[in-house]
């Protein structure tokens, strides 16, 4: 009954989480940090069971009634979270070892975070996506007030928590009527129950507060206010890690939810997404301009990206006929470049903030005169996220309007408008800080001579292959898109 | 309805009791009433459960619910000291426009559920035993309950962490 | 019994939950306020799962995963309060005022 090959990497990672969590008991005070080694070391080993599953030719495997599924769109994500947990915990051994917070707990909770994405990414039905999500979000609730003796991180802690809370019983509310309309636990067997009830105003409420559920999740506007402040008060690792790995996860419950489960019913959830994602855009964009801390700006930037990513699923939802592959491929796209990106602009973040000792874009001016490497990088980064070629991002934005433009109406041709002039805008607070770092002078409070320490080598590791792989990416994006490709069968159609 | 059941009947005094117990849980201005009034609210839910033919989710309300989860509530009360006795600063001043979306959304889902499934009966089919229930928790609910014990192993370890007070020199 | 009358007791959980989410400042009670809502979402899945006479379980099982969510997200939520209570002696939300709304 079970296909322990398919299982094989959740074990894995499963076990990795045990591992970090036992070898932190015996590890002494000074050497805890490798706890971060025997997750890494667990991570790879996952690794090996996804490559010889994708290399296997047996197609979907299905477990447990169709609830539990390997297919190329869960390898994909699958190996997106174990990457993305790999450039945590490279961002966070300097960071967490400085200051002695209960390193081994921080690792344990971080690999099990990621492990609720891999469920998630596998389930095809609403108890396992749900208690995935649950599993993504709980650790990531406690990591947001990792630094205790820090009110704003406390404060983050619980703002994060009581939105997250809410946010799943808003969920869940919305999962019962689902479930009561169609009698029906499993994607399919809702897809197929539903044909019938579409109309139906309950099942309609059902989908709706199901998508208020994730939007809170993946911080779409209006259900973003806990983002920011969130954000600034968390650990910057863990606020890496929640913009990427616990949006990600979000994205994925938004993709699997919208195209499988209630892919008989675009009308509902077309529009709706619309709307999230023109607010998103327009909203995230405009606070990002009055931003004065690299870490809220960055906030509000990832709240429009994540109307960037919604774009797509209003063309699928709204245009009769439309490829819902191309619309899917492109949102896994945009998903996974704005993981490289995303975590590179942090770990640039990082290591420029305990630089200048401060994350006040004003505090950073001149940097490129007595830092020009970590300069580079964040010009690198930033330039990338605002899609300028030959960068891995323009690359996200080039799916993303050719999904919404291809099979194209009135309502995705003005969504595709709003998505132009907000590309624009972002482009402006992005280049305002590369402008300030090249050229301005640097204010007489900072101390320009370089720290004995520098950058830590695992930090410098992180950023260095996120750096190469926007290049990379940038340059031969196909490199993406045939992962995005292959995630996007499961759309059908 | 059909009021001559006597089932109808304990459904509408338990239905009541739930409603006025979630009312006093939002607005008494006293912090132990309202998790007292929240374990009056839950215990009706089990009560309905049982009428259900659910006696094992019941159960569960009434053992973990109501015996560990309000008890935590209740220590988080008191360790607290969120002012245990009659408090005016617990609620905000924006009662009305939250009592208007309440009062919306109660409209909204109500009246759609009545409109599809009018006066639809629960069947009079065998309930699920709880023999059912351990076989489905261990075949098809398997992962789901895996996963969920990694959330509670998540949610001990950080607690811990979290609320420990720590050593100064460490 | 029919099942209109349980999806009507449970909107009126859920929204009074709503409600209390809305109006309350102090955490621990919005957590309570969050607690009704959950009811309300178990009372939905155990009546909708006898409506259907689910095989599988489906509703009392998704009930009884909520449930320990539940349980998890009380201890998560108390251990986060008792922490700020710690540092600054108050566990309203609205006195959180470092980060600004």
């Amino acid at each position: 009954m079970f296909d322990y090959h398919a299982l094989a990497p959740d074990f894995i990672v499963a076990g990795t989480v045990l591992a970090v969590l036992g070898a932190d008991l015996f590890l002494p005070a000074g050497r805890k940090w490798l706890s971060a080694v025997v997750g890494i070391l667990g991570l790879t080993l996952a690794l090996i069971p996804i490559a010889t599953l994708a290399a296997g030719d047996e197609g979907v495997r299905a477990m447990l009634d169709g609830s539990y599924v390997i297919d190329d769109f869960a390898l994909v994500l699958k190996v997106f979270f174990i990457l993305t947990g790999y450039i945590v915990l490279l961002m966070s051994v300097a960071y967490i070892e400085e200051d002695r917070y209960y390193q081994g707990e921080y690792y344990f909770l971080l690999l099990a975070s990621l492990l609720g994405g891999m469920v998630m990414a596998s389930s095809r039905d609403l108890v396992t996506l749900f208690v995935g999500l649950e599993l993504v979000s709980g650790p990531a609730f406690l990591l947001a007030g990792w630094r205790k003796a820090d009110s704003r991180s406390n404060e983050a802690a619980l703002k994060f928590f009581v939105i997250g809370v809410l946010s799943a019983a808003i969920l869940v509310y919305g999962m019962s009527l689902v479930y009561g309309m169609t009698g029906s636990l499993t994607f399919e067997g809702i897809r197929a129950a539903s044909a019938s009830v579409a109309e139906e105003p309950v099942f309609v409420l059902g989908i709706l507060l199901v998508l208020v559920g994730f939007g809170f999740k993946i911080s779409a506007v209006p259900f973003h206010f806990w983002a920011p402040d969130t954000y600034e008060g968390a650990p910057t690792p863990v606020t890496a890690y929640l913009s990427v790995g616990s949006k990600a996860a979000g994205f994925v419950g938004v993709l699997l939810v919208t195209y499988v489960a209630f892919g008989g019913a675009p009308d509902i959830w077309g529009p709706t997404l619309w709307i999230l994602a023109a607010l998103s855009m327009v909203v995230g964009n405009l606070i990002a301009l009055r931003q004065e801390n690299i870490v809220r700006l960055l906030a509000y930037s990832s709240i429009a990206h994540a109307g960037f990513m919604l774009v797509p699923f209003a063309a699928a939802g709204l245009v009769e006929g439309a490829s819902l592959n191309q619309a899917f491929e492109a949102t896994v796209s945009y998903v996974l470049i704005y993981g490289i990106m995303n975590l590179g602009a942090f770990a640039v973040v990082i290591a420029a903030a305990r630089r200048t000792g401060s994350g006040q874009i004003r505090d950073w001016a001149g940097l490129g005169s007595y830092a020009p490497g970590i300069s580079i990088l964040l010009t690198l980064f930033l330039f990338s996220l605002a899609g300028i070629p030959p960068l891995a991002g323009w690359y996200a934005k080039f799916v993303m309007f050719l999904a919404v433009l291809q099979d194209a109406n009135g309502w995705t041709i003005v969504l595709a408008a709003i998505a132009a002039v907000n590309a624009v805008i972002a482009l402006y607070y992005y280049a305002r800080v590369v402008q300030s770092v090249w050229m301005d002078a640097p204010p007489e409070h900072i101390n320009p001579e370089p720290e004995p320490t520098g950058v830590s080598p695992s930090l410098g590791l992180a950023f260095g292959m996120l750096a190469v792989a926007v290049v990379v990416v940038g340059v031969f994006p196909e490199l993406i898109a045939q992962f995005a490709k292959a995630a996007s069968l499961i759309a059908g159609g | 309805m059909d009021l001559s059941i006597a089932q109808n009947w304990f459904f509408i005094i338990i239905a009541l009791a739930m409603v006025m117990a979630s009312l006093i849980v939002v607005t008494t201005r006293n912090v132990m009433h309202a998790a007292l009034m929240l374990v009056g609210a839950l215990a009706g839910s089990a009560a309905l459960f049982v009428l259900l033919g659910a006696e094992f989710v019941a159960g569960v309300i009434v053992l973990v619910y109501i015996g560990a989860i309000i008890v935590l509530f209740l220590f988080g009360v008191m360790i607290t000291r969120v002012e245990i006795g009659r408090s005016q600063s617990l609620d905000h001043e924006r009662k009305w426009p939250a009592a208007v979306i309440a009062i919306g959304t109660f409209a909204v889902l109500a009246g759609s559920s009545v409109a599809f499934f009018g006066d639809e009966e629960i069947e009079g089919v065998a309930a699920v035993r709880t023999s059912d229930i351990g076989t489905a928790i261990f075949e098809r609910f398997v992962v789901p309950f895996e996963v969920v014990s990694f959330v509670l192993l998540a949610a001990l370890i950080g607690g811990i962490v979290l609320a420990r007070r720590d050593d100064p020199e460490s | 019994m029919t099942i209109a009358q349980f999806l009507v007791l449970s909107a009126a959980l859920f929204s009074i939950g709503i409600y209390g989410v809305l109006v309350r400042r102090n955490a621990v009670l919005v957590l309570l306020s969050v607690e009704l809502m959950l009811a309300a979402v178990n009372i939905n899945f155990v009546a909708f799962g006898r409506y259907f006479a689910d095989a599988t379980a489906g509703g009392q099982m998704f009930a009884l995963f909520i449930i320990t969510v539940a349980a998890a997200e009380v201890g998560i939520g108390l251990a986060i309060v008792l922490l700020i209570f710690r540092n600054r002696a108050s566990a309203n939300i609205d006195e959180l005022d470092v980060l600004k709304w």
